[in-house]
């Protein structure tokens, strides 16, 4: 079973803690406005293709900066998308003494395989990309429902979580609506830490190289000190 | 002896040992930087004076004020002080600083043109002296064929020193003060003695007229310290003398000496000896021992040669390489890091950053954590730091070795180097292709053969040239070096710095590649996509058509690394078959200083898709741009050369943005920590480190009075941004940043 891969960054020291190897997986279920990456959105579009022996061996090349905290992150477009994949390359993971985090969606409903990455996995990166099923299915054209659930998974099971937020201009960038993403989370004793991610614009040149309408094309990047400000706000409310 | 009192004695004792002394005596230091001081009332005040002598010869120019009429020697030029009441280590080249000296022994003709491009001239009496003496310039001319000059003018051979000191060498300032000079004049004159009783071969006169000239420089530099009111005839007495007496001997050096890079040499643990002493004796308190470590700095920091705008603008600023080198491990497994080597450090924000003293850390995977991350720290705050594997060092060079200029290692008063420049072997690939035509001028330097066909360049034939030619190229190298540096030594001798090694040091050669990725790549291309050759007018191929793809070294890919491996080991090989001057061993570099802007230039195009004239990659990088899966597939890469076969050093450079780093400030150090551990105990042996976005280097370039003192490491060595050339800025600025999306 190969595995179809957008790309690799071999330092990516912000997505999970210690020196993390991110992929980005291709292929997404999702068509999020503010995506930066949807030239991961295609899976037949994939320009690498690799077997978890090529996967891991490869991953393994980056060991020595990996210490104790860092890893392998499997990022995307969506990983779980290739869940069967990323179960066959984390088990080989495991022998070589690797740690992983998995950065999704929550999307992919919960099968066994699903289950069996999100258990192994050293955290879990969940996006909660909007507040409500309506914002939802307006913004990346699915449910909320499936988001829940995984969140709730990660609750039974303890899983250390990060809960990721994109921060727009004019659609969230306010106390209120972050306030409104919060009711999910609050709950959760899983969830480590929220963090919240500025709207940028640095993708843009990608929708106009694969000829993909961008629904925020008028819009700018969000400033720093907002960004900063409604973090000190989560910050003290969780 | 009372300036030895408390301390531990050994072998030291009875011979010139400074490593064992080091050993007996100093104390490993494994907490953290919570003790360190600022400045005192002193320094902030010496500090401001310096800030404005510098901002005053920034504005003239880059030189403030030229000596034009006594030619430098240690001896030349009366006491200068920045401010006689105020300094503590004192000490400077001429009589006034920043004043510049005229140093015309390695080449008469650049003493001239450097005073003019300034606008000065040089006085009659050094004009009339120069016309009956010869140069080392002079000398390496008169022996030079015919082919060495064409190779010369090309730039194939390039960035020799020809015309100007080779620098490199490291006295052991350190033994002036432990043991004084009238012990070293003593133990010298025995050497002298003895050697004497030898047949008197072409070696041995050679080695006794040295001796003889080292002898009348060490009792010179007894009289320049007398003249400071200093007797350096015995040895030194507590931290303040140890400080001022190797301080000496390093001025002494550098009034004697012009030499492209004249480092310092490891000196933290050695000072922090007597530091610790006097602290126990309740003579010195941690303030004002880094008042004395900040006051040395700023000598450092001082330290001046007169060069020509043309050898400003190869190596980018004014530099000097007073490399010091920091911390390391002993051969007994102890750290051999100090408290001074926290002090040195701390000097980056007591003075704010600075290219000088280029500040080497001395990596090893066992130093204490605490320091480790102090280092990141300091990196991430100053830019102003390199790091080099002393895991990989200590096993050539044991555990008491320097570095000079910037990754050259040697054994410190136990070796000294013979600076060899660089080969450009992407021209010599380009030679291949035609025949052993040069691209540019299409002369014929290298043996006439047959010039590849205007169709797909089959791998094995151009690997089969290719071999050819750098072969015949390394025995043309090691040639033209022996003759540059049988002239050095006999026109402009170090004496001084000699003096200060054993009196039989081991020699080293250092070799050196330019544009190693560039060859690498397009021999890459060759074997993987299909490169036409294309022919001018002149029928030499001046450019290529590549079809397809192909690997690139920088993404860890054994397909192409193994290429860049190939090629050093190779070329080190076919160095080794020429017998080099004086008995020195072959060593090797990949390091291009700031000059791979310079050789590429005088390159034509090559078959990576380099087109013709543009910058290689600094050192042993990757080519910008081309590293596509970030930072440590592109450290994996370079960290597959052997430094078995480049001992003299592989630099790489390495910029990153502080938020891919980490997001905070804490996380960002335990991760820059974690980068150095993984480079380095992969073997790789070299890196610069940056922490700055682009847009602040752009924003510096358009406006340099926003960022004055923006410091940032390049190839070895660090500079101040504001001080390098546009063509040089943007070459910098279009150098790969390894950042997050």
């Amino acid at each position: 079973m190969n595995g179809f891969i957008h790309s690799f960054e071999s330092l990516a020291a912000v997505d999970g803690a210690g020196i993390r190897c991110a992929v980005f997986m291709a292929g997404c279920p999702l068509r999020c406005a503010y995506c930066h990456n949807p030239d991961t959105w295609d899976i037949t579009k994939a320009p690498i293709q690799m077997t978890p022996y090529d996967f891991v061996k490869k991953v393994s090349r980056y060991k020595p900066y990996y210490k104790k905290d860092g890893g392998v992150t499997f990022s995307g477009g969506e990983p779980l998308l290739q869940a069967e994949f990323i179960k066959e390359c984390v088990s080989h993971l495991k022998e070589a003494g690797i740690g992983y985090v998995i950065d999704t969606s929550g999307y992919i409903p919960l099968d066994d395989t699903v289950k069996y990455v999100l258990k192994g996995a050293d955290a879990v990166l969940l996006d909660l990309k909007f507040w409500d099923d309506e914002s939802y299915l307006k913004y990346t054209g699915k449910s909320m429902e499936n988001t829940l659930k995984t969140l709730d998974f990660l609750e039974s099971i303890n899983k250390p979580t990060v809960i990721r937020t994109v921060v727009i201009p004019e659609i969230n960038d306010t106390r209120e609506m972050i306030e409104k993403y919060l009711t999910h989370v609050r709950d959760k004793k899983c969830v480590r830490k929220y963090e919240l991610l500025a709207f940028h614009t640095m993708g843009f040149f990608k929708y106009r190289e694969l000829g993909i309408e961008n629904r925020f094309a008028d819009k700018a990047a969000l400033d720093k000190s907002t960004k900063e400000e409604l973090q000190h706000f989560v910050d003290s409310l969780l | 002896m009372n300036q030895w009192r408390n301390f531990k004695e050994g072998l030291w004792n009875s011979e010139i040992n400074v490593s064992d002394f080091i050993k007996r005596n100093y104390t490993p230091y494994f907490g953290d930087s919570d003790f360190l001081q600022g400045t005192t009332e002193r320094t902030t005040s010496v500090r401001k004076k310096v800030e404005e002598l510098l901002i005053e010869e920034n504005n003239k120019g880059g030189v403030l004020n030229i000596d034009t009429d006594h030619v430098s020697s240690i001896l030349s030029h009366k006491p200068g002080y920045v401010d006689k009441e105020k300094d503590i280590i004192v000490g400077l080249q001429t009589d006034e600083p920043l004043k510049r000296a005229v140093n015309p022994f390695a080449g008469y003709r650049n003493a001239v043109q450097a005073c003019q491009a300034y606008g000065y001239e040089i006085g009659e009496n050094i004009n009339n002296e120069f016309k009956y003496r010869t140069t080392h310039n002079t000398g390496v001319f008169r022996v030079y064929t015919e082919t060495m000059r064409k190779a010369r003018h090309a730039g194939v051979l390039t960035g020799l020193p020809d015309a100007y000191a080779r620098g490199r060498i490291i006295g052991d300032y350190r033994r002036i003060a432990l043991y004084g000079m009238d012990y070293l004049v003593k133990e010298r004159a025995l050497d002298k003695k003895r050697i004497s009783e030898r047949d008197m071969d072409a070696s041995t006169i050679q080695l006794i007229e040295d001796i003889e000239k080292q002898l009348e420089f060490m009792k010179q530099l007894v009289e320049m310290a007398k003249e400071y009111g200093c007797d350096i005839t015995r040895p030194a007495d507590n931290a303040h003398e140890a400080i001022q007496w190797l301080y000496f001997g390093y001025l002494g050096a550098v009034k004697e000496q012009n030499g492209a890079a004249n480092s310092i040499g490891r000196i933290s643990s050695f000072i922090d000896i007597y530091i610790q002493r006097d602290i126990e004796e309740g003579a010195l308190d941690e303030l004002h021992a880094q008042e004395l470590i900040d006051d040395l700095v700023i000598k450092m920091r001082l330290v001046r040669h007169l060069r020509t705008p043309e050898y400003n603008s190869l190596f980018a600023g004014d530099p000097v390489w007073v490399t010091c080198s920091l911390a390391g491990m002993c051969d007994d497994g102890t750290t051999l890091v100090t408290k001074t080597c926290y002090r040195f450090l701390q000097t980056l924000y007591n003075l704010g950053p600075s290219a000088e003293p280029n500040i080497t850390v001395l990596w090893s995977q066992n130093l204490p954590e605490p320091f480790k991350k102090f280092c990141a720290k300091v990196s991430i705050d100053t830019d102003s730091i390199q790091y080099e594997n002393d895991d990989v060092m200590r096993k050539d060079f044991g555990d008491d070795y320097s570095i000079a200029c910037c990754v050259s290692a040697m054994k410190t008063g136990k070796q000294m180097q013979f600076f060899g420049a660089r080969c450009n072997l992407a021209k010599v690939l380009l030679m291949a292709l035609n025949g052993g035509k040069d691209e540019i001028y299409g002369e014929q330097i290298a043996p006439e053969g047959k010039i590849f066909e205007e169709e797909v360049l089959d791998y094995e034939q151009v690997l089969e040239a290719f071999k050819y030619y750098a072969a015949w190229m390394a025995k043309l190298y090691v040639n033209t070096m022996n003759v540059i540096h049988y002239m050095h030594d006999r026109y402009a001798y170090e004496r001084l710095m000699m003096s200060l090694h054993d009196v039989e040091p081991e020699r080293l050669m250092a070799f050196g590649i330019s544009g190693l990725s560039v060859l690498t790549d397009s021999l890459s291309a060759i074997k993987y996509a299909k490169v036409k050759a294309i022919k001018d007018e002149r029928g030499i191929i001046v450019d290529f058509e590549t079809e397809g793809d192909f690997p690139k070294y920088g993404n860890d890919d054994d397909r192409v690394d193994s290429i860049a491996k190939w090629i050093t080991e190779f070329f080190y090989a076919e160095l080794c078959k020429t017998k080099a001057y004086r008995g020195a061993k072959h060593t090797l570099s990949i390091l291009t200083i700031t000059s791979n802007v310079v050789y590429g230039s005088k390159t034509g195009a090559t078959p990576d898709g380099r087109k013709k004239g543009e910058p290689f990659a600094p050192g042993a990088n990757p080519m910008h741009g081309r590293d596509k899966e970030g930072a440590l597939s592109s450290l994996n890469s370079v960290a597959k050369i052997c430094y078995d076969c480049c001992q003299d050093g592989i630099s790489n450079t390495f910029s990153i943005t502080p938020d891919t780093l980490g997001d905070s400030d804490e996380t960002r150090v335990q991760n820059l920590v974690d980068v150095l551990d993984g480079y380095f105990v992969q073997d790789a042996h070299h890196l610069n480190v940056n922490v700055l976005n682009r847009q602040k280097l752009i924003d510096a370039m358009n406006d340099p009075t926003l960022y004055p003192s923006l410091t940032i490491r390049v190839s070895g060595y660090a500079v101040n941004f504001n001080k390098l050339t546009k063509d040089k800025q943007l070459e910098v600025i279009s150098r790969t940043f390894h950042e997050k999306m």
